[in-house]
C-alpha cells in the first residue's frame, strides 16, 4: 500500500509519502549510512586488507596497519559521523527558524565567529593544534551567535529576518577583522589555510567527548522545538493561534543550531553546504513535517559528508582533498539535479 | 601678475632650492675616504639584467631570503625585511646581533616601505623574492638605488656565489666553502659503507599543515644529503612538483616501513621539532621498524639557503649517522 498523504502546507497538487514510507525511508537511510561508516573504516589512501581491518577493529592486536586503522581512520569515521549530524541538524532548524529554504548555520555567523576566535587564537596566542582551535571555534560561535541574537532583538521581539541581517552584518565584519589580521601574521595565514577548508583528518577522538554533551543538549532543545517550528511555518499569527510561544521557540532553536554548528565547526573547522542541501532533501522526502526532516537530516547529512570524505581520500592518492571542499563538489550537482527534478521544496 | 610671470618666479625658486639640495648634499658627505670607491662601479649579472653597482658597496639593504645569506656571510645590511621568529630562533648570536642592528624595511612577504628604504641612503639592494612581488615594487626599488633581484628557483650555491660577489664578501664565501666541503669528504669516508645500500627517507611536517599530515622532505637539506653527501633518499620523478608538496596523511607513516633509516626534524637541543611532535606520537610511527631498531635519526636543519646553516646541519648529520650499526 503506497501511503501517499496531500501536502499540508501547498495547494494539495502535490503529495509526500505518508508515515509509512516515510519509516521505510528512514530505514534506507540509516543502512545507508552504516554501510558508508564501514566503508569509511575500510578505505583509505592506504590499501589495508579487509581482514586486518576486522583484526584491527575487534582484536587488540598490534602492527603498524592495525594502528593506523584504530589511531586514524576509526577516529575520523567518527568525527565525521559526529560532525555530519550536528550539521545537517543545524541546518534543519536555521532553516525552519527563518522560513528560508538557503539559510544555513552560516547566515547566524557562526563560521565567521569560529574563524575570527581561532585567527585570533593562532595569530596573536600562538596556539597550533586542533585541540586547542577548538575550544576558541566554539566560544567564538556563542559569543558571535549571542551578538547576533541581542542586534537582531527589538522591542517587538526578534524577527527571523533582522537576527539574520544581524548575522550577515556581523559575518561581515569579522570576516574583515580576520583578514586583516591574517595579512598582517603570514604564519597565522598559513596555519589556517587548511582549517578554513574544513577538513576531518587528524581530529583525534578525544576532540569529540567534550562536546558530545553539548551536542546532547542542542538535541533533546530541536525536538523539543520541532512542532512548534512546523506551527511556525504557517506564519507568525497562526503560530501563536496554535499556542506556540514564539520568542521562546527561537531562543532555543538558536540555541540549538549554535551548539550544534558552532561544536561541528570547532572540531572541523567551517564546512558549508551540508547544512544548506541535507535539510532540502530531507524536506522533498518527507514534506513540511520538522520532526521527520530533523531524523532524516541526522541520518543523510553524515552520509554526505562520509561518502566525500572518502572520495577525498582516495582522489587524489597519495594525498588527499579536505572534505570542506569535496562536500561542495559532491553536493552542488546533486543539488543542482534535485532542483531541476523537482520543485523547490516550500517551507 | 601673469602667469608667464608667476612660471619664471616659480622655475627660479626651483633652480635655487635644487642648488641649495647640491650644497648641502655635498656638505653632508662623511669624509670617511670610501667616497671614491664606492662611486667606482662594477657590472653584475643578476635575473633583472645587468647591473652596475658599487665596487665596495657600504649601505646595503637586503629583501626578502637575502637578509640571512648575506649576513651569514658577515655581511651587515642597513635595511632588511621582516625573517621568521623560527629562523632567528636558530640564529648565531653574531648574527642575530647584526639582523636586529638594521633597520626593518618590510614584512617577510614582498611588501616594502619604500620611503623608509629611501631614507636608509643604500648604494646596493639586494632582492630575492616572488616575481609577483617584483612586479610590485621593482621598478621603484630600482629607482633608489642599484638592484640586483635573484629569482626563487635560484640554486643554493649559485646564490650564495651571487650575494657574495655582489656584497664584496668572497673571502668569507670562500672560507665556508672550504669547510663545506671538507664536512661532506668527511661524512663520505666515515659512513661511506654504511651509507651504500641502505635507503633513507627523510620525513618532516611544518606548522602550517593541515593535522594529521606529514610530508616527504625531497628539497632543503634533504637535497643536499641526497645530492651532495650520496645518501638514498626519494625524489621525485622528473617534471614532477617536489614530494614536500604534497601532504600526506598519518594513515601513510606505515609506508616508511620499507626505509632502513628514517631522518627526522629535530631543534637545536635535538627534541622532535615541535610541528613533527604530533608524528612521534603515533602509534604507527612508534611501530615502524626503523624506529623501534634505533634508525631513526633526528637531524638538525636550521636552513638550507648559505653555507653556514648548511654545515651546521651536516655537523647534525654527521653526528646522527654516527649511532648508526657498523655495516659487517
Amino acid at each position: 500500500m503506497t501511503a501517499l498523504a496531500p501536502r499540508q502546507d501547498g495547494p494539495g497538487t502535490e503529495t509526500v509519502p505518508g508515515p509509512r514510507r516515510r519509516l521505510v525511508g528512514l530505514v534506507v537511510a540509516l543502512v545507508v549510512l552504516v554501510v558508508l561508516l564501514v566503508l569509511s573504516v575500510m578505505i583509505g589512501s592506504t590499501a589495508i586488507a579487509p581482514s586486518v581491518v576486522w583484526d584491527a577493529l575487534f582484536h587488540s592486536s598490534t602492527g603498524i596497519d592495525r594502528f593506523a586503522i584504530r589511531d586514524f581512520r576509526l577516529p575520523r569515521t567518527i568525527v565525521g559521523l559526529v560532525v555530519g549530524v550536528a550539521l545537517g541538524l543545524s541546518g534543519a532548524l536555521i532553516q525552519a527558524l527563518t522560513r528560508n529554504p538557503l539559510a544555513d548555520p552560516g547566515v547566524l555567523g557562526v563560521h565567521a565567529g569560529a574563524s575570527f576566535a581561532v585567527t585570533v587564537a593562532v595569530g596573536l596566542l600562538g596556539v597550533r593544534d586542533a585541540q586547542g582551535y577548538m575550544w576558541f571555534a566554539f566560544a567564538g560561535t556563542l559569543i558571535v551567535t549571542l551578538l547576533v541574537l541581542a542586534l537582531g532583538s527589538t522591542r517587538q521581539g526578534s524577527s527571523p529576518v533582522v537576527v539574520v541581517l544581524a548575522g550577515v552584518c556581523a559575518g561581515a565584519v569579522l570576516g574583515g577583522a580576520r583578514e586583516a589580521l591574517q595579512l598582517t601574521n603570514p604564519d597565522a595565514f598559513d596555519a589556517m589555510r587548511y582549517w578554513n577548508a574544513g577538513s576531518i583528518v587528524g581530529r583525534p577522538i578525544e576532540v569529540v567527548w567534550p562536546i558530545l554533551p553539548f551536542f546532547a543538549v542542542a538535541l533533546i532543545l530541536a525536538l523539543a522545538v520541532s512542532g512548534p517550528l512546523n506551527a511556525l511555518a504557517l506564519g507568525d499569527e497562526l503560530a501563536v493561534a496554535q499556542g506556540v510561544r514564539l520568542v521562546r521557540t527561537r531562543v532555543l532553536a538558536v540555541i540549538a543550531l549554535t551548539l550544534l554548528a558552532g561544536g561541528a565547526t570547532a572540531i572541523a573547522g567551517p564546512i558549508g553546504f551540508v547544512g544548506l542541501m541535507v535539510p532540502h532533501v530531507a524536506r522533498w522526502i518527507v514534506g513540511p513535517h520538522q520532526r521527520w526532516i530533523f531524523a532524516y537530516s541526522i541520518l543523510l547529512a553524515p552520509s554526505l559528508l562520509l561518502v566525500s570524505d572518502i572520495l577525498g581520500r582516495v582522489v587524489m592518492r597519495p594525498g588527499e582533498i579536505p572534505v570542506g571542499i569535496v562536500t561542495a563538489f559532491v553536493g552542488a550537482p546533486v543539488l543542482v539535479a534535485l532542483v531541476r527534478r523537482k520543485k523547490a521544496s516550500g517551507l | 601678475m601673469s602667469n608667464t610671470s608667476l612660471t619664471r618666479r616659480g622655475a627660479a625658486l626651483a633652480a635655487a632650492l635644487m642648488s641649495a639640495s647640491l650644497v648641502l648634499t655635498a656638505c653632508g658627505s662623511d669624509g670617511d675616504g670610501t667616497g671614491d670607491k664606492t662611486a667606482e662601479t662594477r657590472s653584475v649579472k643578476a635575473d633583472n639584467g645587468t647591473i652596475e653597482i658599487p665596487v665596495d658597496p657600504q649601505r646595503i639593504v637586503t629583501i626578502g631570503n637575502t637578509n640571512l645569506p648575506f649576513i651569514d656571510l658577515g655581511g651587515e645590511p642597513v635595511g632588511v625585511t621582516e625573517v621568521s621568529a623560527s629562523d632567528l630562533d636558530v640564529l648565531p648570536e653574531k648574527q642575530r646581533t647584526a639582523y636586529e642592528a638594521a633597520e626593518i624595511v618590510g614584512s617577510n612577504g614582498g611588501e616594502v616601505d619604500l620611503e623608509k628604504l629611501a631614507g636608509l641612503k643604500p648604494d646596493l639592494i639586494l632582492v630575492q623574492f616572488h616575481s609577483n612581488d617584483w612586479d610590485k615594487v621593482g621598478k621603484r626599488l630600482e629607482t633608489i638605488a642599484p638592484t640586483l633581484l635573484w629569482g626563487l628557483d635560484t640554486e643554493w650555491k649559485a646564490f650564495a656565489d651571487a650575494i657574495a660577489e655582489a656584497g664584496n664578501v668572497a673571502d668569507a664565501l670562500s672560507r665556508q666553502k672550504a669547510e663545506y666541503e671538507e664536512k661532506v669528504a668527511k661524512i663520505q669516508e666515515t659512513y661511506g659503507k654504511i651509507i651504500d645500500g641502505t635507503s633513507f627517507v627523510d620525513v618532516s611536517r611544518g606548522d602550517w599543515n593541515d593535522p594529521g599530515t606529514f610530508y616527504i622532505a625531497d628539497i632543503g637539506c634533504s637535497e643536499i644529503a641526497r645530492d651532495d653527501v650520496g645518501l638514498d633518499l626519494p625524489e621525485a620523478a622528473e617534471g614532477k612538483d617536489p614530494l614536500a608538496y604534497e601532504s600526506l596523511p598519518f594513515e601513510q607513516i606505515g609506508g616508511l616501513s620499507k626505509y632502513d633509516v628514517i631522518t627526522y626534524p629535530v631543534d637545536a637541543e635535538g627534541r622532535p621539532a615541535e610541528p613533527f611532535v604530533p608524528v612521534v606520537e603515533t602509534n604507527t610511527w612508534k611501530a615502524l621498524p626503523a624506529v623501534s631498531s634505533g634508525r631513526a635519526l633526528g637531524v638538525f636543519c636550521p636552513g638550507n639557503n648559505s653555507y653556514g646553516p648548511v654545515i651546521r646541519y651536516l655537523d647534525s648529520l654527521d653526528s646522527a649517522l654516527a649511532t648508526l650499526p657498523a655495516k659487517k
